[in-house]
């Protein structure tokens, strides 16, 4: 298949869709609060009824429609083994230069494919003496635009299968991915499978890993014994601890019963939005959300492809059901992996610890950001993704005769 | 503030009705995966089914005329910071005028209801067991109870509201009979009035914390031991997977219960599905008519706080998910009754119900699950009269009222 059999692809939501929402947001039906509650027992109810009237009158979805639609969005078959043919949705910007670095882009939950929105311009179109990527972003499965698996046990090997043959059917035969959250993990699972071969490096924003045993890891084991920790990674622990007990209830409840769950969230529009939301707000660093921003990308999960429901079963199927840990499959490769490291970020681990995934040889510590770091810090992101892969880093010219620079440049 | 027993009935607005109707038709069902049954959760074609249902054959105003033939009413309880709530319960006296007056208390996603079964079973008249005076509330935030309006209201406060209830309505001392969070609340009840007020309570969801070298030596010895004992193993592993597979709701409601509550408020199908999921698991084979699931979650829907406020319990009880939902409580000698039920999901060795209290009485059954009173109200029933009648570990705990003409 080659990259020319492109189909081009415009989010065209139905008007049918538009009125269905409209009217549900006029029933919306708010619950009771308690006094001076705040953030303590989940979403302000303020924030609720503010962002639910926006929603009703004042968003403006044709609007923002149009705006993604001006990305270069495409569509394509793509068969896995066992599962049949999905339609993969996907943004693809290529460079200028010719010989920009192939990279994907992969997004978590509540994420989606517009995360790589403001990265985009850096990477695909920055200064010379910077290197380019050619960038494809995905929706993954059962987010966004792409189809959702039918059938049940569409796990970790299967992402990074859609993953791989996706980059392959655009001619990259090697590429580079940059991820967080599940697309961290996803990236993990594509290096497993598909690393030197394909998958030549990686950069992830979720400095999240297990800890090393004496019988797999024994130097890191010792290591991580006599290595005290430093001030930043006692206070990720900390975050990560706090998380863990006040924060993970949502992700326990989507990896055991998310068809439970998935009907509130397919029904009510004020509840998607809420559940939403709240990771928006508490897992960023102070970003300045605009109601329009969150309304946006909330309506992107309430108009997706497959329904909302539909995006939670990546942590049943990739946790079987809670019997295992995320990233219990990984394994270790050699090809060049980076950190970048943002300190409101929920799961941060020891750094010894992220050595039990790969070949550590790049890490950057930045001093403001969260979870959604493309969004809400591009630009720090994008310099690390160039430092990373650029002239001089540690992960220049893994890509053969696709170093990132035009002529001359190189 | 009104400080007599009001009659309350049931009478949902047309207004609320009408609002019901409309969303119920404007539905937006989620996806499935194929052949996913009940693995992913509440199957689409059960939401879909009881969503139809709803639309077009249950009918609420039947429901709630039959509702409105148990006595009920509300009147004001005072609880310290908190000023006063306004409480809704059934009250059933015997025909027996020493009956002893007991205090049913729901859990959740339980309410009043689950004491309808029961209701005549207990206050019966008869020479051959005990009969009982019956006080089902809705816990606040629950049913058509007020809601505490201001954080922090936590197991302490519930017992003393439902203490004062009982004083209210002139029983000084009084028995307890409660699953699920009625039982923790018993917990509760039982710290702060065993013995002067309440004398002696009933659990049929025996849960405690688990032992520790410290407080129960013995026990704990027990459970190092456990692997070479396969009943302990099996009784243990069958409430492990509870706990990881099963608390998915009860880690968000003790975290994030208002995120949720959006949800519940607004979607019924959300709210069905929620519920219903606890229904269909945690009973043991009993055969729910879709009226009666409909019924169940309507009351929830039209609960006079919304269905987002009852969820907050799991927050106040537990301070966020800081600590298990016994904080602040101890074992306690008050006379303690436990039934097993074979289809409870919250099953703990039956050794460790020594953990909660002075195990008076205990009595294991071969059918029955969660909702106890729901399910099997005779068997429950048989209990409380074997437990509190003539020959029973509690037989006359209160002086005057041993539950006989």
């Amino acid at each position: 298949m080659s990259a020319a059999a492109e189909v081009p692809f415009k989010v065209s939501v139905q008007e049918e869709e538009l009125e269905l929402l409209r009217k549900k947001l006029e029933l919306t039906r708010f619950p009771d609060e308690l006094d001076e509650a705040e953030w303590e027992y989940g979403v302000p109810l303020a924030d609720l009824r503010r962002l639910v009237a926006r929603w009703k009158d004042g968003f403006d979805w044709r609007k923002s429609e149009a705006e993604i639609n001006a990305l270069p969005q495409f569509t394509r078959d793509i068969e896995v083994e066992g599962f049949g043919t999905l339609n993969i949705h996907y943004v693809h910007q290529k460079s200028d230069v010719e010989n920009a670095v192939p990279l994907l882009f992969v997004h978590g939950w509540p994420g989606h494919f517009l995360e790589v929105r403001k990265l985009l311009p850096l990477l695909t179109n920055g200064p010379a003496e910077q290197p380019s990527f050619h960038v494809v972003a995905l929706s993954l499965p059962g987010f966004g635009f792409s189809e959702a698996p039918r059938k049940k046990g569409f796990a970790s090997k299967q992402y990074a299968e859609v993953a791989n043959k996706l980059m392959l059917s655009l001619g990259y035969d090697k590429y580079v991915v940059q991820g967080g959250d599940w697309g961290h993990y996803i990236a993990g699972y594509v290096a497993t499978h598909y690393a030197h071969k394909h998958m030549v490096g990686w950069l992830s924003n979720y400095p999240l890993a297990p800890p090393p045993t004496f019988r797999k890891f024994p130097r890191l084991y010792v290591q991580h014994l006599v290595t005290p920790y430093s001030a930043r990674e006692k206070q990720g622990l900390e975050r990560m601890r706090d998380f863990r007990s006040k924060g993970s209830g949502y992700s326990n409840e989507q990896a055991t019963r998310p068809q439970t769950l998935g009907y509130s969230l397919a029904d009510s529009p004020a509840g998607l939005l809420a559940w939403i939301y709240e990771k928006l707000v508490s897992w960023t660093d102070g970003y300045r959300w605009e109601d329009d921003e969150v309304l946006e990308w909330v309506s992107v999960y309430w108009f997706s492809r497959a329904g909302p429901a539909a995006s939670l079963r990546i942590y049943k199927e990739n946790t079987d059901g809670l019997e295992k840990m995320a990233d219990e499959d990984v394994e270790w490769t050699s090809i060049p992996l980076g950190y970048a490291y943002f300190p409101k970020e929920i799961n941060q681990v020891p750094r010894v610890w992220l050595r039990t995934l790969g070949r550590v040889v790049f890490e950057s510590e930045h001093e403001h950001g969260g979870h959604f770091a493309a969004h809400e810090h591009p630009e720090e992101l994008a310099d690390d993704i160039r430092r990373m892969f650029g002239k001089g880093g540690p992960g220049y010219g893994v890509v053969p005769g696709r170093t990132g620079y035009a002529a001359g440049h190189a | 503030m009104s400080n007599w027993a009001r009659p309350f009935t049931v009478d949902v607005s047309d207004a609320d009705l009408e609002l019901l109707r409309k969303k119920l038709e404007l539905v937006r069902f989620p996806d499935e995966l194929q052949g996913a049954d009940w693995e992913y959760g509440v199957p689409l074609e059960d939401i879909k089914r009881l969503t139809s249902h709803w639309r077009h054959s249950f009918d609420w105003r039947k429901a709630e005329a039959e509702i409105n033939k148990f006595p009920q009413f509300t009147t004001d309880i005072e609880v310290d910071d908190y000023g006063a709530l306004n409480v809704h319960y059934v009250h059933q006296k015997s025909t027996v005028e020493n009956a002893v007056p007991l205090l049913f208390v729901h859990g959740w996603p339980g309410h009043f209801l689950e004491v309808r079964k029961i209701l005549p079973l207990l206050t019966a008249a008869s020479a051959e067991h005990p009969s009982f005076h019956v006080v089902a509330p809705s816990l606040p935030g629950f049913g058509f109870s007020e809601a505490p309006s201001k954080p922090g209201f936590a197991g302490y406060r519930y017992a003393e509201l439902l203490h004062k209830l009982m004083l209210f309505l002139g029983y000084e001392e009084y028995v307890y009979q409660g699953g699920d969070l009625g039982h923790v609340l018993g917990v509760y009840v039982a710290n702060a009035y065993g013995h002067k007020h309440l004398k002696a309570w009933h659990s049929n969801m025996p849960f405690y914390r688990p032992p520790s070298l410290l407080s129960n030596p013995l026990l704990f010895l027990e459970l190092l031991t456990m692997p070479f004992n396969k009943t302990l193993s099996e009784q243990l592993s069958a409430a492990t997977r509870f706990r990881k597979k099963g608390m998915g709701y009860y880690q968000v409601q003790a975290t994030t219960p208002q995120t949720l509550g959006y949800s519940l408020a607004d979607s019924p199908i959300g709210l069905l599905a929620w519920i219903y999921e606890k229904l269909y698991k945690a009973v043991d084979h009993y055969p729910w008519t879709d009226d009666e699931v409909l019924e169940w979650i309507s009351v929830y829907w039209f609960s006079r706080p919304g269905p987002a406020a009852n969820v907050r319990i799991y927050y106040e009880l537990t301070g966020g998910n800081a600590h298990d939902l016994f904080e602040g409580t101890r074992w306690t000698s008050v006379p303690l009754g436990v039934s097993f039920f074979p289809g409870e999901p919250v099953r703990l060795p039956k050794s460790w119900a020594h953990l909660i209290g002075n195990v008076v009485f205990q009595s294991e059954h071969d059918a029955g699950g969660h909702f106890a009173a729901f399910e099997q109200p005779e068997k429950l029933a048989s209990d409380l009269r074997k437990m509190f009648g003539r020959g029973g570990p509690a037989y006359r705990v209160i002086s005057g009222k041993d539950g006989y003409a």
